[in-house]
């Protein structure tokens, strides 16, 4: 009995690349950091990062492709089956994909809550790609990675909603016109396809040419609009409709409810990685009582093209570290509504770089124990069978 | 559309407002400040001397604007809730939530008793001093309550009700981003709640970034506050019942778009709600909360808020 975890896509940056990206000096902490985590986790060759630290002499893009080998060794030492590297030489998932691509212009900084902010920017011409902005990335992972990988790529959907339109909706004459929903729609459809067919997929297709096996389409805005939902399906197969490789999409803090029937058309997508611990309970217990954060998850169970359930185990929005106990019992729940652990993987609830290295590193630790807990439990009850 | 002479305009447009409730956005200094606080970087202190220079200049864009009412734009709140959920027994922070159809979320009020009390007044930190008229934004008692199980008339009797009788305001506007959005209620919903808070400075209700037609066929006019906001984006004008009678706030400007209004079609707007729908008390205002975009943008928009009620009123002498 083999239950698969892995990943879902961001990590914090260390204070030596945060700083040395904001053009701030480091200090004998962030030096420490380095030589600490590179020990704990068997950076190979970090103490060359600590000596160009302490000389003062590491460029950006050196800086952060040391960050991508700690953050590899980090989930690979936590124990997780398939990684990737947090994210850490992109600046953030949406600017990310939107400053590699051409039709967009910046408008400032929005909240997204309490203190965490994003920068937002505004479709102003049909977007289009500069150039493949995951291909420097992803061959420099399969350089250094020890496990299997796993690329997260934000989808188009996500790019659409998170950003201004003032392109495609109308942008005069609006007070007071009443204008219905469709016109609204009607312009999303456009925008998200666009994005699909020009950034996306392109995209996609260079990856799959340098041979990416895992694609995490990431669309934790999908659920925004509830009436756009068949949007989401219609650009995420528009993305990758005919490519060969493994995709997943990866849905967060949402009303999953939402979801059905629409996903029932997304029939490209392989894997659905989905956050529900944030709304679970800290008791232990298998039951559905027990686990009322995972109710909606026979949903998934019943989708008629059968996709395996990325299992959100860890809430990512507290540094309250799951015991393995509780990580199993959910994990116990899930394949008991599913039937088949053929269809479930371990994951976070979402991205853990709102968290320290410390707080993610226990986590993770305890999500890969409560795993091996949960299928020595499944293979004790098949024995017994 | 005709276009009505000085001297009609004279006549009809004496009390022509415009003012902005709701969360306005941090400046990207005060943005990187929170979060060098959150991450250990800085201080509280020098979080606070930022958040006074954010309140300093908001003060003075919209006395340059000329804006009726002045607004300290809620910098410290981190949502519409929270600082009410903090000084208050019986309601706490709860799940972390979309806010509507935005990509910005907010803690779910949470409530751990039937009878929620708010413990102490909102001091200064919440409510920031400002040096002229000014106004207030609060959550309304159907936005507090949603999700908790707690009825509203309780939330307005033992939260809203005390935090109110402790402001000195001119105008209270109770924003309410929910009803509308909701079949299962209606502004009936409202009117008990909202009775109880009357007596003290003038109400409103505004309901941020919604289409308030049904709302306002079931009787949202009628509910007991001195005025109504609809957002105009959402709503048709004509779904406004001709002479309107109350101070209407008229969500002109539109929060979640990053393109900027011409200040020439407000005021063609605020002058279509006179002509057409016989409405002579009216607000210019953003459809909700501005922190949907950012400082810099949000400031062009008070400016061109300002710009129409000024050219209006000049206009009118």
């Amino acid at each position: 009995m083999k239950l698969l975890t892995h990943e879902i896509g961001s990590l914090a940056k260390p204070p030596w690349l945060v700083k040395t990206n904001a053009g701030r000096p480091l200090d004998e902490s962030d030096i420490e950091h380095a030589a600490r985590w590179g020990e704990k986790v068997g950076v190979e060759g970090h103490e060359e990062l600590v000596e160009k630290l302490q000389g003062g002499g590491a460029d950006k893009d050196e800086l952060g492709r040391w960050a991508s080998r700690y953050a590899l060794r980090l989930l690979e030492s936590a124990g997780l089956e398939v990684v990737f590297d947090g994210e850490q030489q992109r600046s953030e998932m949406y600017a990310w994909a939107v400053d590699h691509s051409d039709g967009f212009a910046p408008r400032g900084t929005v909240r997204s809550f309490d203190n965490k902010y994003y920068s937002k920017s505004a479709v102003v011409s049909e977007p289009s790609l500069r150039e493949p902005y995951h291909n420097d990335e992803l061959a420099f992972l399969q350089s250094v990675a020890n496990h299997d990988l796993k690329i997260p790529v934000t989808g188009a959907y996500t790019l659409a909603v998170w950003s201004y339109d003032e392109h495609y909706g109308p942008q005069t004459g609006r007070i007071g016109a009443g204008h219905g929903r469709s016109e609204e729609l009607t312009a999303r459809r456009r925008f998200a396809n666009d994005l699909a067919r020009n950034v996306i997929r392109p995209n996609i297709e260079s990856l799959i040419d340098l041979g990416a096996k895992w694609i995490q389409i990431d669309e934790p805005g999908a659920s925004t609009e509830a009436d756009e939902l068949d949007i989401f399906v219609e650009s995420f197969n528009e993305s990758v409709e005919g490519l060969d490789c493994f995709f997943s999409t990866h849905l967060c803090f949402s009303d999953y409810d939402l979801f059905f029937p629409a996903i029932e058309q997304m029939h490209g997508c392989k894997q659905f990685c989905v956050g529900f611990a944030n709304y679970d309970t800290r008791e232990l217990g298998t039951s559905g009582s027990d686990r009322p954060g995972y109710e909606v998850i026979s949903k998934f169970r019943d989708l008629p093209y059968e996709p395996i359930l990325g299992l959100g185990v860890l809430d990512i929005h507290t540094d309250f570290v799951e015991p393995p106990e509780l990580v199993r019992d959910r994990i116990l729940y899930a394949v008991d509504v599913f039937g088949d652990p053929e269809r479930i993987h371990v994951c976070p609830d979402c991205g853990l770089r709102t968290r320290s290295w410390e707080v993610a590193y226990e986590k993770l630790r305890n999500m890969v124990e409560g795993t091996k807990q949960a299928e020595a439990a499944l293979t004790t009850a098949g024995a017994a069978t | 559309m005709g276009q009505a002479s000085p001297a009609e305009n004279a006549e009809h447009f004496p009390r022509l407002k415009a003012f902005a409730p709701g969360i306005y956005p941090r400046s990207e200094a005060l943005v990187q400040a929170t979060r060098d606080l959150d991450r250990g970087r800085t201080t509280q202190e020098a979080v606070d001397e930022q958040a006074e220079r954010d309140l300093a200049e908001l003060v003075s864009v919209q006395q340059q604007a000329g804006l009726d009412l002045l607004a300290d734009g809620m910098l410290r709140w981190q949502d519409l809730f929270r600082p009410l959920l903090e000084a208050s027994d019986g309601l706490e922070t709860g799940a972390l939530t979309r806010f509507l159809d935005t990509n910005t979320f907010y803690r779910a009020p949470h409530a751990t008793t039937a009878t929620p009390k708010l413990a102490r007044p909102l001091g200064d930190r919440d409510v920031a001093p400002l040096p002229g008229p000014r106004l207030v934004t609060l959550p309304s008692p159907f936005a507090l309550a949603h999700g908790t199980g707690v009825q509203p008339v309780t939330i307005a009797e033992g939260v809203l009700k005390p935090a109110i009788e402790a402001l000195e305001a001119d105008l209270v506007v109770l924003s309410e981003p929910f009803l509308a959005r909701d079949e299962t209620s209606s502004p009936a919903d409202l009117e008990e709640p909202l009775s109880k808070l009357t007596g003290g400075p003038k109400l409103a209700l505004q309901l941020t970034f919604c289409d308030a037609r049904e709302s306002l066929e079931q009787g949202l006019a009628d509910l007991p506050v001195d005025a109504i906001g609809i957002d105009f984006y959402l709503t048709h004008v004509s779904d406004v019942p001709k002479g309107f009678d109350k101070l209407l706030l008229a969500g002109v400007v539109d929060a979640r778009s990053s393109t900027v209004e011409d200040s020439r079609e407000l005021a063609a707007f605020a002058d279509r709600l006179r002509t057409e729908r016989d409405i002579e008390q009216i607000a210019l205002v953003p459809n909700g909360d501005l922190q949907f975009v950012s400082e810099k943008i949000a400031r062009q928009k008070l400016q061109q808020l300002g710009a129409a009620k000024t050219a209006t009123v000049e206009a009118a002498a």
